[in-house]
């Protein structure tokens, strides 16, 4: 059996980019607005010009750091034990799409800055959905700014069982969020099973801010959490109009994280999650829908295959500003890219208005959109039972198929029953109400906040999880938590 | 077609298409032969651009054409500009801004965007560049003493900045001289007036608008 399989690059042009993405190292190399990371690069060889912030990467380096990468990484949920595996090549989760900074609100279609209360809406209905495996970052615009990013920890691990991303947002170690994480997993596990993974963008061409390269990138690594590293070339503005340039800048970017990673410390899991985007020249826009995402994407799978990382992509957000055909279109062939291009995490369920605004109802739809692709994914079962040939021959020409063992066992096997896609005879139809999609996912929106009950943490563990939260809270002048509401 | 016209006909076509060194020629035949070179900014360089700033409004040209479009002009604008002031007189433009991308954040292309635009509109702009400390806002003001002073962030987190640089051109007693705009993805109408700004744009069109209506133009 063959699983569907999509390749946008050949092997020789695969290996073509890997070494002009060395040559753009050594020669060009990256430019670091962070001294300690500069330093790392010095000590380990790499040709460093302090007042330029330049740090040009030996291949060598490269090298080394690629044989310290892991090949599978694990995301574990809340529990400890059940988790994902992502490995190039394997199976494709979903995570919904990071950083949203506006909410639309599903009853009204009022679209606000993010609350706490959206937030815990979110992850509920993440915690109910079958192919919605990750619950990606958010910015919560109702709590300090600076404290916003631990608030989501708190949310995360107290309102969902499933592996959440996350991002710092300020140059600072994460001694105190690590703690969040102890409470629910143990100390010795933060690392070994992680439950959360850190963000960092370099901010193309070819430069990493203080903030990614510390917090998200050395400090997340220094406790063997992992790190997806983001490449974000946009066509034509901060990289080359062309895909292969793109795709090539952005993958010297990062190797360029990978080996600080590494040499800060070996073994780090590191996931290859890059969010190309398409530059509009007629209106500046960055696009994440267009279908160059998808070739991009692509391009950066092979490539993570062929260095052995895990891989995800932005790559189901749509650049509709409402929930219609355009923003089901966008995500459906992106989900579909993702899948056959053996994508890890395909990232974007549930965000539009490119990456700005999550959808409760864009959500429920885009995991319905999952579940067709990843049902094309598993391809064609070919054996004698299927092939059904002794079937065939019983049932005779003129025959029914329904009665037979083959058929009830098989059916459900072989398909996949959409939720919310509408499947019925059109007077079926009528008499439910003649509903369109974003009626019906509106509803199961409703349905899963009224029904869906996300398993509350055992009480010593959460009673732990407040007392650890309220001391970070208290370095922000907030003195009592505030209690998180039941949506 | 006189000789000013077919030179400032030639530049225009030379400033469409992006091209610095073939402005830079023709400038200097302008200043050679003795037009009016105020006269040629007015009715080559800048038609040109506001030309393709229209078009590209429109959505009949690429922000790629303008950037080198804008570029083009600034060549040709640094030559003519010296013939100004050799003859004792000023540029008019409709206003001087300066703009940047506010400390700890080093995203450069929003920025850009909007610095080239306010120049295809008509403006002067001195562009600080990225991560730009309040304090140097602060001298750029002293320096330039601009009309309006715009700030830039990309992210959540450097957003703060733009507050923090509000306010400390507010300490240096500056804040009454200048028109202060915003920008950037994270930022919203709310958060301009929450820090003081005098405005805030969603993109780079609605930035030239808003700009012109600080200003009392049209």
């Amino acid at each position: 059996m063959i699983r569907p399989r999509l390749e946008v690059l050949s092997k020789d042009e695969i290996e073509e980019i890997h070494v002009r993405s060395l040559s753009v190292l050594s020669r060009v190399g990256v430019e670091i607005f962070h001294d300690g990371a500069l330093k790392l690069l010095r000590d380990i060889g790499a040709e460093v010009d302090f007042n330029k912030k330049i740090a040009k990467i030996p291949e060598h380096l490269v090298n080394e750091a690629l044989k310290k990468t892991p090949h599978t990484v694990r995301l574990y949920y809340r529990d400890g034990k059940k988790y994902l595996e992502l490995k190039p090549g394997g199976d494709t989760y979903f995570a919904t799409g990071s950083t949203g900074i506006y909410y639309m609100d599903w009853r009204t279609n009022e679209v606000r800055i993010f609350t706490t209360r959206d937030a815990v809406e979110l992850a509920k209905v993440i915690d109910a959905l079958p192919n919605t495996h990750i619950f990606g970052t958010v910015y919560l615009s109702d709590v300090p700014e600076l404290f916003s990013d631990k608030w989501f920890d708190y949310i995360a691990l107290k309102r969902c069982t499933k592996p959440f991303e996350n991002e710092a947002r300020e140059v600072e170690e994460l001694r105190d969020r690590v703690k969040l994480y102890a409470v629910i997993v143990g100390e010795e596990n933060i690392g070994k099973k992680p439950i959360t993974y850190f963000a960092a963008c370099p901010s193309p061409p070819l430069k990493w801010s203080a903030v990614t390269v510390y917090a998200n990138l050395m400090e997340a690594a220094k406790y063997g959490l992992p790190v997806e590293i983001i490449p974000m070339p946009q066509t034509g503005a901060t990289a080359p109009a062309t895909i292969a340039g793109a795709v090539l800048q952005g993958n010297a970017e990062f190797l360029s994280g990978l080996v600080i990673a590494q040499f800060t410390r070996p073994g780090t899991p590191i996931l290859l999650n890059p969010s190309p985007v398409a530059f509009d020249q007629r209106y500046g826009t960055a696009c994440i829908g267009s279908i160059e995402v998808g070739l991009m994407s692509a391009a950066f799978a092979q490539l993570a295959r062929f260095y052995g990382v895990p891989s995800g992509a932005w790559i189901t957000v749509s650049d509709s500003k409402v929930v219609d055909i355009q923003s089901g279109i966008e995500t459906a062939l992106g989900t579909l890219i993702a899948v056959l291009s053996g994508i890890n995490i395909a990232i974007g369920a549930g965000m539009f208005r490119s990456e700005t605004t999550i959808s409760l109802t864009k959500l429920v739809i885009d995991d319905d959109i999952a579940g067709v692709a990843l049902r094309f994914g598993k391809g064609i079962l070919v054996d004698v039972e299927t092939l059904a040939e002794k079937l065939i021959e019983e049932v005779g020409p003129g025959g029914l198929f329904l009665k037979y063992k083959h058929t009830r066992e098989w059916w459900i096997k072989e398909h996949y029953i959409p939720k919310l896609l509408d499947k019925t005879s059109v007077e079926m139809w009528k008499r439910k109400g003649a509903k369109d999609l974003v009626t019906v996912a509106r509803e199961q929106v409703e349905k899963i906040l009224r029904e869906h009950v996300v398993e509350p943490l055992p009480p010593d563990i959460e009673k732990e999880l407040d007392k650890t939260m309220l001391e970070i809270a208290k370095k922000y002048g907030i003195e009592k938590l505030p209690p998180l509401p039941q949506v | 077609m006189s000789l000013k016209e077919e030179l400032f006909a030639r530049l225009r076509g030379a400033v469409l298409s992006g091209d610095p060194e073939e402005v830079v020629k023709l400038c200097k035949r302008v200043v050679e032969v003795g037009i009016d070179p105020l006269e040629a900014i007015e009715k080559a360089l800048v038609a040109a651009i506001l030309e393709l700033g229209d078009k590209w409004i429109r959505g009949e040209a690429f922000i790629a054409d303008l950037v080198a479009a804008a570029d083009a002009m600034k060549a040709g604008m640094t030559i003519l500009k010296e013939e100004v002031v050799k003859k004792g007189k000023t540029v008019k433009y409709l206003g001087r801004a300066i703009i940047g991308t506010v400390e700890g954040d080093i995203h450069d292309i929003g920025k850009s965007i909007v610095a080239t635009l306010w120049e295809a509109a008509g403006l002067e702009v001195i562009d600080l560049g990225v991560d730009v400390s309040p304090q140097k806002f602060i001298e750029a003001i002293r320096q330039y003493n601009p009309d309006i002073v715009g700030m830039s962030a990309l992210m959540t987190t450097t957003m703060l900045k733009q507050k923090e640089t509000i306010e400390a051109i507010r300490q240096a007693g500056l804040r009454d001289k200048v028109k202060i705009v915003i920008g950037g993805a994270p930022t919203t109408e709310e958060w301009a007036r929450e820090i003081g700004a005098d405005g805030w744009a969603p993109d780079a069109i609605s930035a030239v608008e808003l700009v012109k209506k600080l200003l009392g133009v049209k």
